[in-house]
This record gives structure tokens, C-alpha cells and sequence, in this order.
């Protein structure tokens, strides 16, 4: 069979999308029907660069979900006859074509691009959601109590930002140092510590003065934490369902951990602002408790600027993973991780330019509607 | 393009609209503003914030920004229409013959260049001057501002100067062009009160001897009233009324101007027999005027079906000099009626003491560098053996400047901080050495505190009654949620807010509705003292006398005491039982308000007073004018701690004042002064304001 054109290569790209650009309409006619009872999320439909920022990231994260749907291959079926296939060849069997072309073990380089959105959605909002909890539990003290707390916390962070990132991941993530020590167990037994204790002190700063619903709902809270981390940190979920895949859980960690001493100095900064205001010393004068004032007066008023800190932070997150996955780092063989797939395409850039630029594409568009959307955000936080 | 020559008015405005244009659509700003402003005449420009004074101002600099647009009228200025001048034409205008002051000093100045190439820059750019004459005329200018040491003055940056200095060298630089207008735009709202009187006094000064006009932008009636020659009052956008100072302060023909006048409180206010009058309502938002008058749903005198029918012009008052009203009615209303005033309260009776302060001291130690620490270390003395009663329902007044401690005094009150030494009995309980975690709920509860700046006062990010119900959770007042939900709303009733408020975030509540909010948060635990940091002190005119009233209503009601902090003389005067005055951390007199307001004074006491413009033309004062700044509490004088600005040093033999700090002496039953002089020299005090019958 004719391998096809390249205009019915892109017809082709767009049909197969087809679940997601219904997805897309749904979310966005919901979106702007409701937008004036929806906040700040409202409000982004008013910006058109946020608009658009948030279009791509749907996109994504719609491909992300509807993956089995869009793909026609998994990201590790082989086809032999399908090896390093030009793009647009149509595989004899079942007649369908492997529009970006296949790479050298014979795999579909759409279906991967496809699948890999999994692999970046699943870590990278993750990730930073996590170096944000570990950000904002020390940078909140740290500003607030200043003293020798800060200036050891403030130290230690300027380490880790000292210290050259890629030389970082290779001694967290090289196979030998996973295996042989147990640096990564601890690490993420440490870091996922962070979530539980946030989650504590901010229900119990709010509700002590209730002592049956506090108890209540820390209990429910903690029980459902601890299991979680059993399965995350240690991967001893008595129940299995929580758990991650060692190479994963590296990443996990590492990503987490380079990120926030960032976080960290971000929320101590706010919390030095913000804690000369009248409403922090009304909160103190009826004697709250400094987590209070921290968790429920600080924190609630640094958000504008955290959430576009977080949304360009998920941005960076995912060149990271995709510059580590093209160095091989801590992806698995079969991974469909954008970066290993660039690395793939490389290799057939002389003949071809797809099997590198999909998922090049794929990752820069991503990155690129996340800081659209933070541009449009704080656009519009700053609009009142 | 040189200076030109021109007989006629230096400042024309006729007709003058000016509107924003943003994404919600034409916001105007001001409406069909008109004012005159002859060679040599000082006009005063006075409204709340929000009527539209500083966009005049902007519209006359021809600077407002990308969304402002003049959309009707002229200015012309010496003859010359602004609005049609090339951005080139403009430039050579601006700073050589109109000057503007603005408000903050710090933010006209150019942290990074030292004052002298500041200045020597006006004539250098403007006249082409070499810099020796321009050198020349910096020294001279500054000498006329009365600035000491003027070639040093010149050689140091900004922010070595206090305030005050700098604001001085602000209308130094304004000056150096010798221009033919000098717009201020509240140039002294930044400033303490006794350098305020020192900027005021220079100010007219400069005028009479350079012949400069004025274009003084103010909400403060007093000070229009002492600086300058004519007024202007806008409302909404509007100029409402326009005259001289005389017509309009006497023989005012808009009711606004009426209201004004009858909400602040001038000498003879008095709280249980002459209560201050309110004007009812908010401020109307741009896009919210209603038809016809603008200030008509505030209005007393309105008729439907008249004032709301179509716009109203200015129109001009017959037998005056140049007086003008925007009301349909003026000549109807008669304007010598007494107000009603609601029914006089009982002066309430003071009860037993309920807070007690003993010779308290508050020291900070600053070291030298916080991490190293070491010697060299300095103690900053922010409380210096402060020693106080207040009794229950009783107002006891803390007046001074900033850096007088008062704040310091407060924290300590209320266990943010610990005393040094000294003792805070609250009741029968010693409070001065537990910090507020250690206090028990009942006491954190009794004594409580509003704060001053009322859009920092409420956290942005909770609705009202969720604010509320966290203090009535964490004093344990009611049982369960549905009871505390119960008493925020009426906590919400006592503060006179709507119930709807309740779901409320503070941006949607005006800055009058916060204070409110403020006041029911330190009321909900019922608290014995309220400790009120200038309550009002950043609202405007019109609401300040509606969130007074409120507070002294709850208070009487619950018989608390208030310890009311304030700079605001006038304010003090109404609302006081009992006055003590600061100075660097000392308490300089403390006694009722009549012994403080009236002679003998304390010489601090006296140009405090002297200081605070009043507005009122039946009143003259004495005039007394401190020199320089507050000294820094890091380095106190020796002695007595005013000894460096205090006028009757001359009269304590020897050197007593530098040496030796006076001990506290009664005068009279519940009045104390911290004073060297003799009796005799009290005893020949004279009243700093005197009330002279009116015309």
C-alpha cells in the first residue's frame, strides 16, 4: 500500500484526536457559560492568552485520559516489518497506518507520544504539588520566626540551589546508587512525610477549638495518609494499591527535591511581607497559635502569586523530566517518556524529521501552555 | 520656550471633564469643573478621597496616564490652553513654571542621586544655567526652606533626611525654577503634626515672598483654612461649592459643605452635649451617580421630582466675593437653622480602675548585627517609666507623634511584647510579663485592640462572619456553631451593618464598613479595655464621625475602657475623658481633657496644639512652631527628652533641662506634668486657642 501524503498524515492527526477536540468544546462551553460564578478560574476565560494556555494543557491532559482511545498501538507493541518505517506507512495486518512513523524496534511513534503524556501528567503536577508542601511547611516558619531556624533552613536551601542540577540527578538516579543504597527510600520517606504534617497542623490550627471534629477528621485524614505513604515511600501498601515503580519513585523524589528550596524561598519571602499586616497581629492579639496565623492568615493571601509560581514550576518540572529521560535517566527501556523518545528519533533525523519532533512538540507545547496559563493567571489576580 | 508675561489669571479651568476609559467603559472622574486661580492666590482644593481632586491636578500637569482623557473644557494657563500644547511645549512647562509636591517625599526624590545634583538639575535642564549659578541658587533655595546647614544638606542622599526634611527639599526643588504655579498634592498627609505645622507655615511664607500661586490639594479643612485664600469643594467629581475662605467656612450655601463641617470636630464639639453629625450613606462609586445632584441621596434638604430631575450648574451667591453653589435650593434653605442633634447622652460615670501601669519600661536591644552579635549593641528605650489609670467606661487618650511610644505601650497591653520593668495590673491580675500565649483566654479576651489601617485590618481571603466566628471561637462564647452564628449577626446588628454582610469578602466593604467589622471583632468577647490605635484616622471626613460615634455608643453601653491612640488633637479633645500625652517614651502630662486643652501646658502639650489646624475661622491660636525633627529614641537626648525643641528652655536656670530628666508634678488634682519650669511661668500660660466671636 501507498504509504500516505503528508496532508493526509496531519488529516489523520487530527481525527484521531477527534475524543479530545469534543473533550475540549465540553470543558470550554461549561467553562465560559459559568465563568462569572467560577472564580479566579472564571476569570481566565476573560484573558485570551490564558485561554489559550489553558486549551493546550487540556489538551494534554484529555490525551493523558482518553490515551487507549486515541493511540492505536500501546507504547511497546513491535511490529518486525514496522522498523524505523517512514512516517505515513501503512502496517500490512491490520491496515493501519504508523502516521509519525516507527522507530527501531518497530514501535509506533504516535501511539508513544500519546502514551507519554501519561508519563509526564502523572509526575510533573505531582511532583511540584510535593515540593510545594515541603516548600511552604519550612518557608512558612522560616519567615515567620526568622532567628537561627531561617538562617539554617535559608542555608541549606542555597546549597541545594548551589549544587549543578543534571550532576544531582545522575548520582540519585544512576541504577547502582538506587539499588545499592537506600539514599532514594529515605529521601521519599522524608519528603512524603511533609504532606501528612502539612495536613495535620492545618486541620488542627483550624479546628482545635472543636475537639470532636478535629479528631474526626485528622483520624479519617491520617489514616488514609498513612496508608498512602506505606505505598509510596515504601512500597509495603498492605493493600497494593498504592505504589510506584522504583525507577519512577527516583524521579519522584529527585524532582521534589530540587524544586523546593525554591518553593521554599518563595513562601518565606511572602511570609515576611505578609506577617507585618494589621490582620496577622488581630490573629495574634486573640491569641492564636503561630500555625494558625501561618497556615490560615499567611498562607490564604500569598496565593495569587503560588499558583503562577506552581503552574510555571510544573513547566520547568516537565523539561526535566524530558531532558532526563533523553539522557536515559531513570525512565525504564519500554518507557514512553518524551525525552527517551526524542533520544529514539535522533537517531533518524537524517532520514526523517517526525519520530523526533512529535514528541519534541508534544513537550514544548506543554511547557509552553503552562506558562501561558501562569501569564493569564496573574493577569487576572491582578484585576480586581 | 521662554517664561511669558500675562496679566490676566495665572489658572483657568472652565467647564473641565476628565474620564478613565477602561475595560468596564468610561469611568468619569471629574465633571464640568471650573476654577480661577489669580496671580499670588493661594486655592484650596478639599474633598474625600475619590471626589476627583488629585485627576484635577493630574489633568492640569497634562499627565494621566494611557486610560485618562480631558473629554471636555479647557485649561488655560497665563492664557495658554494646555490642552493644545505639543508634548515638547508641555515639558518645558512642567517643573520650570508649574511645580507639583506630592505626597510622599521619598517617592519624588531619586534615592540613588544626592540632594544638590537633584536640584542644580531644574535650572540646569529649564534656563540652561551653569552649575555654579545652579550651585549657587540650591543654596540659596534651601536656606529659604529653612533647612539648617544647607551645604551639607546638599552633599547627602535622600534618605539620610527625616521626612519632613525631605518633603522640604521636595518644595525646594519645586522652587528652583521660580514657577508661576505650584500644585500641592496633600504634601503633609505623610507627616507628623508639629512638622506639618512647620511645612504649613512654610508654605504660605514661600508664597508671599515669591508671589507664587497655590493650588493646595487637602482633605483637611483645617489646613485649607490656614494656608489658603479661596476653596474649592468637590464632591463626586463635582465642584459643589467654590468661594473664599471667610464665605464658604461662615456662610456655607451647599449642604455638603454643611455636612462636612457639622462631622468633624471643632472646639466646642462635645461628645454627650454637642455630638457630632454624620453625614447619612456612602460615597457614590463613579458608575453608581445617581441623576440629577450627585450628593441628593445624602442630602437632608432633597426634594424628589426637583434634585434628582436634571444636572445642576454652579450657580453664583449674590453679595459674596466670587462665591458659587451647585444647589437648586440654596436660596430656600435657611442656613442659620441649629441642626437637630439627637438627644444629649449622660456623661457616663467612671467606676473602679481596671488597668493599672506602674512606672513601665520597654527596652529593645539592637546589636550591632544580628548574627555575630557582640558589643556594640544599643538599647532603644521605646517605653521610659510609663504609669497610668484607666477606669471603667472612662476614654483615656494617648497623644504624640510617631516614635512616642504609644504603639510600644499597646503591644505590651495586649502581650505581643513583655514589659522590661514595671508592672501592667489588669483587674487584680499582673499582665505585664505574660506573653499572650501564656495568658488565659478570659484575659486575651478582655483586652483587645482595633487597628488602625482599615484595609489591612480584615483578611482578605475569609468572608466577614467567618472572621467573626473564628474570635467567638477561639473566646468560647457560645456553645456550638448555630449559637455563635446566632451572635455574629448580632454583632453584625451592633455595628449597624446589614446581616447580608456576613458572606461578604472585605473588597466588597468600604473602608468605613471595615473599621465596623474591626470594632465588632474586638467587641465579641466582651472585653473590659479596647485598645483603639487611630481608628479613623485613615477614613474620610464624613464616615470618621459616624465610626466614632459607634464607638463610643458600644462602649458606653458596655462600660469599657478605651484606651483611644491618636495624634488627631481635635479628635482627642472630642471624645476624651482623661488625656496623656508622649514624647520619646516619657509621659510628658496626663490629666482630664479640659486640664490638658487648657493652660498650664506642658511646652509639648502646647505646640502640639498650636500645631493642629483647625477649621474653624472664630478661632485664633497661638503660634508656636517647633525646630527640627523628633530626636531618634536610638540616641535620646540627655535630660529632659524635649529639651532640644522646647521653646521655654531659656527660662529653667542652669542647665537643669540637659541634665537632670523632671520628675512628674501634680498641678492639680489628676493633672501631672513632666516639667523643670517654674510655677510662675505656668501660671502665665495663655490658652493656645482662643475663641473669637464670629462676624
Amino acid at each position: 500500500m501507498e504509504p500516505l501524503s503528508t496532508v493526509a498524515i496531519w488529516g489523520e492527526t487530527f481525527a484521531r484526536f477527534v475524543p479530545v477536540w469534543i473533550g475540549m468544546a465540553v470543558v470550554f462551553a461549561i467553562s465560559i457559560y459559568f465563568k462569572r460564578r467560577l472564580s479566579l478560574y472564571g476569570r481566565l476565560f476573560d484573558s485570551p492568552v490564558g485561554m489559550f494556555g489553558f486549551g493546550i494543557i487540556l489538551f494534554w491532559i484529555l490525551t493523558a485520559i482518553l490515551a487507549s482511545r486515541i493511540a492505536p498501538y500501546s507504547a511497546v507493541d513491535q511490529v518486525l516489518s514496522m522498523k524505523n518505517a517512514l512516517p505515513g506507512k501503512i502496517e500490512s495486518e491490520f491496515g493501519i497506518s504508523y502516521i509519525f512513523g516507527g522507530d527501531n524496534l518497530g514501535r509506533d511513534v504516535f501511539s508513544r507520544m500519546v502514551w507519554g503524556s501519561q508519563t509526564v501528567l502523572a509526575i510533573a503536577p505531582f511532583a511540584t504539588l510535593f515540593a510545594y508542601m515541603v516548600g511552604v511547611t519550612l518557608g512558612l516558619p522560616a519567615g515567620y520566626f526568622g532567628g537561627w531556624f531561617d538562617t539554617l533552613l535559608s542555608f541549606l536551601a542555597n546549597l541545594v540551589l548551589a549544587f549543578p542540577v543534571i550532576l544531582l540527578f545522575f548520582l540519585l538516579v544512576t541504577p547502582e546508587i538506587a539499588r545499592e543504597t537506600n539514599v532514594p527510600t529515605t529521601l521519599a520517606a522524608i519528603l512524603f512525610a511533609f504532606p501528612l504534617v502539612f495536613f495535620t497542623i492545618v486541620v488542627y490550627s483550624k479546628y482545635h477549638t472543636q475537639p470532636d471534629k478535629v479528631w474526626l477528621i485528622l483520624g479519617t485524614g491520617l489514616a488514609f495518609g498513612l496508608w498512602a505513604y506505606s505505598g509510596l515511600a515504601f512500597n509495603r501498601d498492605p493493600l497494593g494499591v498504592f505504589g510506584m515503580d522504583p525507577n519512577r519513585l527516583n524521579i519522584f523524589v529527585s524532582v521534589v527535591f530540587v524544586n523546593s528550596p525554591t518553593v521554599f524561598r518563595i513562601v518565606r519571602g511572602m511570609t515576611l511581607d505578609i506577617k507585618t499586616r494589621d490582620y496577622v497581629a488581630a490573629a495574634q492579639t486573640r491569641g492564636e497559635g503561630p500555625w494558625y496565623v501561618m497556615l490560615w492568615e499567611v498562607l490564604p493571601n500569598a496565593r495569587g502569586p503560588l499558583i503562577v509560581d506552581f503552574c510555571l514550576r510544573v513547566g520547568y518540572t516537565t523539561i526535566l523530566l524530558g531532558t532526563l529521560g533523553f539522557f536515559g535517566l531513570g525512565v525504564s527501556p519500554e518507557s514512553a517518556d518524551w525525552g527517551f523518545t526524542i533520544n529514539d528519533g535522533r537517531r533518524l533525523l537524517l532520514v526523517t524529521v517526525y519520530p523526533a519532533m512529535a514528541p519534541a512538540l508534544a513537550l514544548m507545547s506543554l511547557v509552553l501552555g503552562l506558562n501561558l496559563l501562569a501569564d493569564g493567571l496573574r493577569e487576572q489576580s491582578m484585576r480586581d | 520656550m521662554a517664561k511669558w508675561d500675562y496679566d490676566g489669571p495665572i489658572l483657568e479651568i472652565e467647564n473641565l471633564s476628565i474620564s478613565f476609559f477602561t475595560r468596564a467603559g468610561e469611568i468619569p472622574a471629574v465633571m464640568d469643573f471650573s476654577c480661577t486661580v489669580q496671580p499670588g492666590e493661594a486655592m484650596g482644593l478639599v474633598g474625600e478621597s475619590g471626589c476627583g481632586k488629585s485627576t484635577v491636578a493630574l489633568g492640569v500637569m497634562q499627565d494621566m496616564g494611557k486610560n485618562g482623557r480631558i473629554v471636555g473644557g479647557s485649561i488655560k494657563f497665563k492664557g495658554r490652553d494646555l490642552c493644545k500644547m505639543s508634548q515638547e511645549e508641555l515639558r518645558q512647562l512642567r517643573g520650570s513654571e508649574i511645580a507639583m509636591i506630592y505626597q510622599e517625599p521619598m517617592a519624588s526624590l531619586n534615592p540613588a542621586m544626592r540632594i544638590g545634583a537633584q536640584l542644580m538639575e531644574v535650572p540646569m535642564i529649564h534656563a540652561g544655567a551653569t552649575s555654579e549659578s545652579a550651585r549657587k541658587l540650591a543654596l540659596e533655595v534651601v536656606t529659604a526652606v529653612r533647612l539648617p546647614d544647607a551645604e551639607r544638606i546638599l552633599r547627602s542622599y535622600p534618605h539620610q533626611l527625616s521626612g519632613g526634611q525631605q518633603q522640604r527639599i521636595v518644595i525646594a526643588m519645586a522652587l528652583m525654577s521660580k514657577p508661576s504655579l505650584l500644585i500641592l498634592d496633600e504634601p503633609t498627609t505623610a507627616l507628623d503634626v508639629t512638622v506639618e505645622a512647620g511645612i504649613v507655615d512654610l508654605v504660605k511664607d514661600l508664597g508671599r515672598t515669591y508671589g507664587t500661586s497655590l493650588l493646595f490639594i487637602s482633605h483637611n479643612l483645617g489646613l485649607i483654612r490656614e494656608t489658603c485664600d479661596r476653596i474649592c469643594v468637590m464632591y463626586s467629581g463635582e465642584a459643589v461649592e467654590t468661594g473664599s475662605i471667610s464665605d464658604v467656612f461662615n456662610k456655607m450655601r451647599h449642604p455638603y459643605t454643611q455636612g462636612l463641617f457639622r462631622s468633624i470636630p471643632l472646639p466646642g464639639a462635645d461628645k454627650n452635649s454637642r455630638p457630632l453629625i454624620a453625614i447619612p450613606g456612602n460615597f457614590p462609586l463613579p458608575h453608581e451617580r445617581p441623576n440629577g445632584c450627585n450628593f441628593g441621596p445624602r442630602c437632608s434638604y432633597f426634594v424628589a421630582g426637583r434634585c434628582d430631575a436634571a444636572e445642576i450648574h454652579m450657580a453664583t451667591v449674590d453679595g459674596n466675593d466670587r462665591h458659587s453653589s451647585r444647589c437648586l435650593r440654596f436660596g430656600e434653605i435657611d442656613w442659620k437653622a441649629v441642626p437637630e442633634r439627637k438627644a444629649a447622652t449622660e456623661a457616663t460615670i467612671a467606676g473602679k480602675v481596671v488597668l493599672k501601669v506602674d512606672a513601665l519600661s520597654k527596652y529593645y536591644n539592637v546589636a550591632a548585627s544580628a548574627l555575630f552579635g557582640g558589643a556594640g549593641g544599643r538599647t532603644v528605650k521605646a517605653n521610659e517609666g510609663v504609669s497610668l489609670e484607666a477606669h471603667e467606661a472612662e476614654t483615656l487618650a494617648i497623644v504624640g507623634e510617631s516614635g512616642c511610644g504609644k504603639s510600644t505601650l499597646a503591644k505590651v497591653l495586649l502581650g505581643l511584647e513583655t514589659a522590661s520593668e514595671g508592672l501592667v495590673m489588669l483587674g487584680n491580675n499582673s499582665i505585664g510579663n505574660t506573653q499572650i500565649e501564656n495568658r488565659s483566654t478570659r484575659t486575651v479576651a478582655d483586652i483587645q485592640m482595633v487597628f488602625q489601617n482599615p484595609f489591612d485590618t480584615l483578611n482578605p481571603s475569609h468572608s466577614i462572619g467567618a472572621q467573626i466566628i473564628r474570635v467567638l471561637e477561639i473566646f468560647k462564647v457560645g456553645k456550638n456553631n448555630a449559637e455563635r452564628q446566632a451572635r455574629m449577626l448580632e454583632l453584625l446588628d451592633l455595628v449597624k451593618l446589614p446581616r447580608a454582610f456576613a458572606t461578604r469578602k472585605p473588597r466588597q466593604l468600604s473602608g468605613g464598613q471595615k473599621q465596623r467589622i474591626g470594632i465588632a471583632r474586638a467587641f465579641a468577647g466582651a472585653p473590659k479595655v479596647v485598645v483603639a490605635d487611630e481608628p479613623v484616622s485613615a477614613l474620610d471626613v464624613s464616615v470618621q464621625a459616624a465610626v466614632t460615634d459607634l464607638l463610643m455608643e458600644i462602649q458606653r453601653k458596655h462600660r469599657t475602657t478605651m484606651l483611644f491612640i491618636s495624634h488627631d488633637l481635635s479628635l482627642v479633645r472630642y471624645i476624651a475623658d482623661r488625656v496623656m500625652v508622649m514624647y520619646l517614651g516619657h509621659v510628658v502630662e496626663i490629666g482630664t481633657a479640659d486640664q490638658v486643652f487648657s493652660p498650664p501646658y506642658h511646652p509639648y502639650t502646647e505646640a502640639l496644639l498650636s500645631a493642629v489646624p483647625i477649621a474653624d475661622t472664630s478661632v485664633t491660636k497661638k503660634h508656636v512652631v517647633l525646630e527640627g525633627d523628633i530626636p531618634s529614641a536610638m540616641n535620646p537626648p540627655s535630660g529632659c527628652p524635649f529639651q532640644t525643641r522646647c521653646q521655654y528652655k531659656k527660662q529653667v536656670p542652669g542647665n537643669l533641662c540637659e541634665t537632670e530628666l523632671p520628675a512628674m508634678r501634680v498641678m492639680a488634682a489628676g493633672h501631672q506634668i513632666k516639667c523643670h519650669l517654674s510655677q510662675a511661668v505656668f501660671d502665665s500660660m495663655e490658652p493656645v486657642i482662643k475663641m473669637v466671636s464670629a462676624e
